[in-house]
């Protein structure tokens, strides 16, 4: 732990660096953009927000949309997945599908969500879960595929049934795998929620950041944008954690998006 | 890519099951979902209008312009970082930071300070898809032999040599491999920017047919936009193919 935090100090330093270099250049007046804060007004602009509940508020309300599409995106993706990585006739039938489905930018959605669900939290989560459910898919397909062959002979010779060798072996065999769809998953039901929330859903982060961007009032819209970036940390920080102590080797597994 | 045709006609089997029940399902008039043969309708109204090709064309050229950046600013800063392991430790929490930052939140902070247009566009979009291309260009700096590089320096081969022979050749399939990865995250950043700036393209096209309530012109042009994206990434991944196979493999 020690070591690793000297490792980190020099990195940690050039951040703080470069903010300092933000505040002196604006402060001082060297750089002078009309909408370009400096990070004490950005400070102090959040502990406003803060202090009058809305943005503990709209971090909420965007947190909570985004685990929510990520628990929907985490039954049906992983449904999907096992089923296409556990029967060889539904995967030559769904495949292809899949794969245009997962390739249309998720993006152009947020518009069809809108004509059919209104400017409401079903048209953010409906979109969040949908971009989520395909790394989680995927990578539940991946991780179920790789799992040695060895394994599920040793399940035949212990002659354990189809039930207990998929509970029993192959599941946490491929479990490294599947947490890093999970993982990529809840990263994108984060992004597609916020950017839901700008286009469509006048609630949370999202809307905040457009709604201080059009008050102009940049400091407010910076600390707002900052949340977002930490909020992103946290729960990504917060999974890996989790993964790590449930399965040790997730650290080593690379993932498909 | 080379399954048998059987195979792939198997496997549109649900996709084009499920349009056909919509086709048969929907009434042509219906308001939240008009059936395919509307959006066909609606497509060849705004062929005719003269604002679907305008659209597209500005879209696939911010999409080609933020790429070609990303590509070369994303190579430069893999190079550096990867070969400078001091660099590494002192960038990477601010370049976490960055990585991890939802590219949605960065674009009204863009429009303020570079005010709407084609450069706000592609600085928001190389910012988000940088990054796939830095860390595997640095992965790929990190997997050149060693000795590759101690002769280099035995020989005393003058550093733009090292960078343009030796370094460029041995890292450019996992640039190529990056911009792969870069090239969806692209995409959606490019319809995101259109979407929320309302500048022209295909984006903001679709955003306007939302708003006006237009549904049978939104599934046309999220159909539009799918066939662009597919077509995009055919031509990256077709770029890698043609490369890889001229160069050694990755790994």
């Amino acid at each position: 732990m020690r070591a690793e935090l000297r490792h980190h100090a020099g990195g940690v330093l050039v951040g703080l660096a470069f903010v300092g270099l933000w505040q002196g250049a604006v402060s001082s007046g060297v750089v002078h953009y009309q909408y370009l804060p400096a990070p004490d007004a950005v400070v102090a602009a959040g502990v406003r927000q803060l202090r009058d509940g809305a943005l503990l508020g709209a971090a909420g309300h965007t947190l909570v949309s985004a685990l929510i599409a990520w628990g929907i995106a985490l039954l049906v993706g992983g449904a999907l997945g096992m089923g296409m990585a556990l029967s060889a006739p539904l995967r030559a039938l769904l495949t292809l599908s899949v794969d245009l489905l997962r390739t249309l930018p998720v993006i152009a959605f947020v518009p069809i969500a809108a004509l059919l669900f209104g400017l409401s939290r079903t048209t953010e989560v409906t979109v969040a879960a949908w971009s989520a459910l395909w790394p989680i898919a995927v990578n539940t397909v991946g991780g179920l595929e790789g799992v040695h062959a060895r394994l599920g002979e040793v399940g035949a010779v212990l002659q354990l049934g189809r039930a207990r060798r998929l509970w029993a072996i192959t599941l946490p065999a491929a479990a490294p795998l599947m947490l890093v769809g999970a993982r990529l998953g809840l990263g994108l039901a984060l992004i597609v929620t916020v950017a839901a929330e700008m286009i469509a859903n006048p609630a949370g982060l999202g809307y905040e950041i457009v709604q201080m961007q059009q008050a102009l009032r940049p400091d407010a819209m910076f600390a707002y944008i900052l949340v977002v970036g930490v909020v992103g940390l946290a729960l990504n920080a917060g999974l890996q954690q989790a993964a790590a102590r449930a399965v040790p080797a997730t650290q080593t597994a690379g993932g498909r998006s | 890519m080379n399954a048998r045709p059987s195979r792939v006609a198997l496997g549109l089997v649900p996709l084009v099951a499920g349009l056909g029940v919509w086709q048969l399902l929907a009434t042509s008039d219906s308001p939240y979902a008009p059936p395919p043969s509307a959006w066909w309708q609606a497509l060849t109204q705004m062929q005719e209008a003269g604002t679907l090709l305008p659209a597209v064309a500005s879209t696939l050229e911010t999409v080609a312009v933020a790429l070609a950046v990303a590509a070369v600013l994303g190579t430069a800063l893999g190079l550096a970082i990867g070969s400078v392991p001091a660099l590494q430790r002192a960038l990477g929490p601010t370049m976490e930071f960055w990585r991890t930052m939802p590219p949605p939140a960065i674009v009204p902070a863009a429009a303020l300070l570079l005010g709407l247009g084609r450069t706000m566009a592609v600085v928001v979009i190389v910012l988000a898809a940088v990054w796939p291309i830095v860390l595997n260009t640095v992965a790929g700096v990190r997997a050149i032999h060693p000795v590759l590089l101690e002769s280099t320096r035995v020989l005393h081969v003058p550093p733009r040599t090292r960078v343009l022979q030796v370094l460029g050749p041995a890292v450019l399939p996992w640039v190529l491999l990056g911009l792969r990865v870069a090239t969806p995250v692209c995409i959606i950043v490019t319809l995101l920017v259109e979407m929320l700036t309302g500048s022209a393209g295909v984006g903001a096209l679709l955003l306007q047919a939302e708003r006006d309530f237009l549904s049978a012109q939104a599934f046309a042009l999220l159909v539009v936009v799918g066939l662009l994206g597919l077509a995009i990434n055919l031509v990256v991944l077709s770029l890698d193919r043609w490369v890889m196979l001229r160069r050694p493999p990755r790994r």
